[in-house]
């Protein structure tokens, strides 16, 4: 009796579960789950873009790993992670501090620096190459400003700095959105406690506010670290790789293998390198973040 | 700014040839009546568009064709943005099962070979010129025909050197070309234009060595085999180093101080269409554009010479080639489509109609080509064609061998030559980096 009670509920279950999930689950399988098994398949093989004609089992690893451009890639993305991470945090976090002041004009600043999010990235390219290449030049010509004399794109270490600020410029306002809801969601009680304790604001800041707000720390690294590992159009649009292949970063690396010199099997095997990079270090900082978040 | 004005150029264009077609057809509103007319129309795809420079005329082509053709056939572009790299535009689509029917190439044609239609015995291969077919047969297989002819050099602007005094023919060696930017100089010009683009240096520049690097193509090729094996030192090689003495005269001489910054194609023809500029090293497709902004100037096309010795090979040519082959899928294509692409491509390449739209002058919508088949009745008759078939006929023309660079080498090339004409890299790292690129 209770079997079968137990059986009808889980067919209910599954038809709940059918009605809701099937249709997505199906969709996530066909768009990613079987293309990634696929691209995974292929790197064992010498796959040419159409066909494949043997397995060569891990030799385009080798090759991709042997490749000194592929370390090159690696490296600058490397660079440009770490700095992007950086700043676009501090900047959105400074600007979620700024916007929760209890002042006019509020929800008009919120929205005025999450704009830039909502231009898209070749656009975004094409502006601040205008920016870089024409603006700031003249500009500092005209005013004898320093460091913009020179198109910032044409130097391998400046261009690299320009993809940076274009991408803080870009992220910011949507990690500070986060970390708003961060900031909104701490209970007042905690921090009337605090205030009536005597803690001073930049006291209460560390120590409560951040503490109580950890989750929007873990959400906002991990996603700024994924899109500036799989940043590819502020880099394709900015810079294209330029001055002479020199800030190529990896996703636009494995792009050109592939699709610019035909080499598919070595581009797929880059490819999936990086999934495990970025699922290594992603993987990495959610555990850590998680350890920091307070149960309430 | 420049992808601006390319694109207004691009709609005035399309309205241009609106207005031509509806002057003589009234045809513009149904272009595909005949082909509407049957039941259900081949429907033949070609990829993009050959060159971005004749688009509109080969769109007014197809637009032609679609109407006056009795075969049913129904050709249409699938177009794909400029600039990104062929194979991702064909490797989705065959992935897709949609391959394109018809698709131009040059350096993918290995690569492309094993799925595409043998030419071997075709009429149209049957007419097209001695040694155009040559890269195109791969293994014995006649994988593609050929588009046209270009050619590439110091492009002049004729008004220029006739003022400076310098006449192109009695240019031989690297000192008289010194001499000749010199008196283009004192006429208080400047001397040249020269593009820091990576495809101009990357593919064009370098094939100007590789193409005099020996006097016979086996060669040359033999060369090729021996960056890819690593045994070619190039800094030993005399002429590469004259090759870089010429490449360093056109920096020095360069209307900017070479920069990477000079990366605008439209300002290399700003500037030799009205004379702030005698040269330019570029080639014919350049011509149009030229005669654009100057519709009564006269442009030329004149060697690079790289030697001090005048009798040395290659100082008196201009590289000549065909920069696009016609492939025709048979992998995913019917029957129906192929036959329907071939009486398309007859058609523009055998009946007067299609040959004027072939070779006929741009502002006749024509798209200008010289054309590499026989039984030809129009021929291009601007100022640099008639150059360019003085040099072939001659026997003056220089490999194109930049089509035998593997996919992509090209850009590392391009990557490479930028950073010493930015000043980033001396002889020997350049020398070094060039090596480097045949070791993938």
């Amino acid at each position: 009796m209770s079997q079968n009670k137990t059986s009808t509920k889980s067919i209910r279950e599954l038809k709940k579960f059918s009605l809701f999930a099937l249709i997505p689950l199906a969709i996530f399988s066909i768009v990613l789950v079987v293309p990634f098994l696929r691209g995974i398949f292929f790197t064992f093989t010498d796959w040419d873009g159409f066909d494949y004609t043997s397995f060569v089992g891990f030799e385009n690893y080798v090759e991709a790993l042997g490749d000194q451009e592929f370390w090159d890639a690696l490296w600058i993305t490397l660079a440009y992670v770490v700095a992007s991470l950086v700043l676009v945090n501090v900047v959105a976090f400074t600007l979620a501090l700024l916007v929760t002041i209890p002042m006019r004009g509020v929800n008009a600043l919120r929205t005025f620096f999450f704009v830039p999010n909502l231009i898209g990235g070749v656009i975004l390219g094409l502006v601040w190459q205008f920016i870089f290449g024409q603006a700031l030049p003249t500009i500092s010509e005209n005013t004898g400003l320093p460091f913009f004399q020179e198109n910032w794109l044409l130097d391998t270490w400046t261009a690299f700095w320009a993809m940076v600020i274009v991408t803080v410029w870009q992220m910011s306002g949507y990690m500070m959105i986060i970390y708003v809801t961060g900031l909104m969601s701490i209970e007042k009680d905690v921090l009337e406690a605090a205030l009536i304790d005597g803690s001073s604001g930049w006291k209460t800041l560390v120590m409560i506010k951040m503490p109580l707000m950890a989750q929007a720390f873990t959400i906002s690294l991990f996603l700024t670290i994924r899109n500036a590992f799989m940043a590819y159009d502020v880099n394709f649009a900015l810079t294209g790789g330029g001055p002479y292949r020199t800030t190529e970063l990896i996703s636009l690396h494995v792009f050109n293998e592939a699709f610019g010199f035909g080499f598919f099997d070595t581009g797929q095997s880059k490819a999936v390198l990086m999934f495990l990079i970025i699922a290594v270090v992603a993987i990495t900082q959610v555990i850590i973040s998680k350890r920091t978040e307070v149960q309430r | 700014m420049s992808v601006m004005r390319r694109r207004a150029a691009a709609v005035a264009g399309v309205l241009a040839s609106a207005l031509v077609l509806s002057g003589c057809a009234a045809s513009t509103s149904e272009p595909t009546e005949s082909a509407a007319s049957c039941e259900t129309p081949t429907e033949v795809t070609w990829l993009n568009t050959i060159k971005i420079e004749i688009q509109e005329q080969f769109r007014a082509a197809v637009d032609e064709y679609n109407a006056v053709n009795t075969d049913c056939v129904q050709i249409t572009i699938l177009d794909y943005p400029q600039g990104e790299p062929f194979f991702s535009v064909a490797t989705p689509l065959y992935e897709a099962g949609n391959a394109p029917v018809v698709m131009t190439v040059l350096q993918e044609l290995p690569d492309m070979a094993p799925r595409v239609m043998d030419w071997t015995g075709t009429e149209l291969a049957g007419l097209a010129a001695a040694g155009t077919l040559d890269k195109a047969n791969i293994d014995g297989k006649q994988v593609g025909i050929p588009v046209t002819a270009e050619a590439f050099g110091l492009l002049y602007n004729k008004a220029v050197l006739d003022e400076a005094g310098v006449d192109p023919t009695a240019i031989k060696t690297r000192d008289d070309l010194e001499a000749a930017f010199k008196a283009v100089e004192a006429t208080g010009r400047k001397a040249v234009h020269f593009s820091g683009l990576w495809w101009s240096l990357g593919a064009h520049f370098t094939n100007v060595y590789h193409a005099t690097a020996a006097a016979e193509q086996d060669g040359r090729l033999a060369i090729l085999d021996e960056l890819t094996a690593g045994s070619k030192s190039l800094i030993d090689d005399a002429q590469f180093t004259n090759w870089l003495d010429t490449f360093d005269l056109l920096k020095k001489y360069s209307i900017d101080s070479a920069s990477i910054a000079d990366t605008d194609y439209d300002q290399g023809v700003e500037n030799l269409a009205t004379g702030e500029t005698g040269f330019w090293f570029m080639g014919n497709w350049a011509e149009p554009n030229l005669l654009q902004t100057t519709p009564e100037g006269s442009f030329g096309v004149m060697p690079v010479p790289l030697s001090n010795d005048a009798a040395s090979y290659g100082n008196d040519g201009i590289s000549v080639g065909v920069p696009f082959y016609i492939i025709i899928d048979e992998e995913q294509s019917t029957q129906e489509e192929r036959d329907g692409a071939i009486a398309f491509i007859s058609w523009l390449l055998t009946t007067p109609e299609g040959q004027a739209r072939w070779s006929g002058p741009i502002e006749e919508d024509g798209m200008n080509f010289i054309p590499v088949y026989s039984g030809f009745g129009v021929e291009p008759s601007t100022y640099m064609s008639q150059d360019i078939a003085k040099y072939i006929a001659d026997g003056k023309a220089l490999s194109w061998i930049n089509s035998y660079y593997p996919t992509g080498l090209q850009d590392v090339y391009g990557a490479a030559a930028q950073k010493y004409y930015d000043g980033k890299s001396d002889r020997a790292t350049f020398a070094k980096e060039l090596e480097a690129a045949w070791k993938k």
